[in-house]
């Protein structure tokens, strides 16, 4: 069968039809670029970046100060109605001066949406904490503090969650050794478990985390996000 | 189990409506927030207007039934309070430090 190529067959967008890859859908995309402009425009003293990652995953990123406005903007606005916290993550980069990322996952069941809002800090600055906008951000608040060390401000009640009784150090953090600072065992004298400094060579304690091949030649000059606004962009223009 | 039924939507749904119309009146002009939002306020207490019905109004704001909607908009008289000491508005409060947003981040 012969085939002519037409304007129409060269404007038609691509259909993934590969199996193994996420499709895009070009509906709900645009739907959120417009919310994630939205947030921007309605709130330009805390939004520092939106972007898209994934394709589909929306996000925020917010200095510290702006967690508390952010998270309630997105709970309470008749636009949004972000009701359910789904979970907040952290993350460490030590290589940044702001080492840790804190993530926060919202739900609008309304809406069935999803959002990301990130925020940074370091080992010493505190940031506010949600439990004021959200009551299940207690416990997720309380497990980033024990992993991390990150210091919420006005936490009820900020505690260790995780780890054991006496347990000292953060273990989520990239500097904490794999095999940790004390091993636990029983003690036939003393008839108890004894905690006892690690016994470990020294030369079983260089971990050597980078590969010597690139993992992802594919992805060298992609950009992860896909950028909807950058406030931080118009300052230079002005 | 769920929401109590509201007795009178109406009348709760023009008094909230009106209490956040007020709330924003005291938002400068030009600030996005308070111009989208007394949009979308204005389009509820509107069609509040034209209804007699709660399942009249239900249908054609179509955002939930009438409780939710009472929900709504004591979450956002709320917000609207708390926006007025946090003033959203205003310039960018802080910015990130250099490579902060970077994905993957630099080499250390």
């Amino acid at each position: 069968m012969q085939r002519v190529a037409t304007k129409t067959d060269e404007a038609a967008p691509q259909v993934e039809t590969r199996p193994t890859v996420a499709k895009v859908d070009p509906l709900q995309k645009s739907q959120l670029v417009e919310f994630g402009k939205y947030v921007a425009e309605c709130l330009p003293k805390y939004v520092q970046k939106v972007q898209l990652t994934a394709g589909n995953e929306l996000e925020i990123l917010i200095p510290s100060e702006g967690v508390i406005p952010i998270l309630q903007f997105l709970k309470d606005h008749h636009n949004a109605q972000f009701a359910s916290l789904a979970d907040i993550a952290g993350m460490d980069v030590p290589s940044r001066p702001n080492r840790f990322e804190i993530i926060y996952n919202l739900l609008s069941l309304r809406y069935n949406a999803r959002i990301r809002v990130k925020t940074y800090t370091d080992e010493l600055t505190p940031v506010d904490s949600a439990c004021d906008v959200f009551k299940a951000a207690n416990w997720y608040e309380r497990e980033i503090w024990d992993m991390y060390g990150v210091f919420f401000a006005n936490h009820p009640d900020l505690r260790r969650i995780l780890t054991d009784y006496g347990f000292e150090g953060h273990p989520f953090r990239k500097d904490f050794p794999l095999s940790g600072y004390v091993e636990v065992r029983y003690d036939d004298e003393q008839k108890r478990v004894v905690v006892e400094p690690l016994e470990l060579a020294q030369e079983f304690r260089r971990f050597e985390l980078s590969a010597p091949w690139e993992q992802f030649p594919n992805f060298r000059g992609n950009p992860a996000a896909e950028e909807v606004t950058d406030a931080t962009d118009v300052k230079k223009d002005q | 189990m769920g929401l109590a039924v509201a007795p009178n939507p109406h009348h709760t749904l023009g008094a909230l409506y009106g209490k956040i119309l007020r709330t924003l009146n005291k938002m400068p002009e030009s600030a996005a927030y308070r111009k989208y939002t007394e949009q979308i306020v204005r389009e509820r207490a509107a069609v509040l207007q034209q209804t007699k019905d709660t399942y009249e109004l239900e249908s054609k704001i179509n955002c939930g039934q009438a409780e939710e909607l009472i929900i709504q908009a004591e979450n956002e008289l709320n917000l609207a309070r708390k926006m007025l000491t946090w003033k959203p508005w205003e310039p960018l409060v802080a910015k990130p430090p250099k490579g902060q947003w970077d994905w993957p981040p630099a080499k250390a």
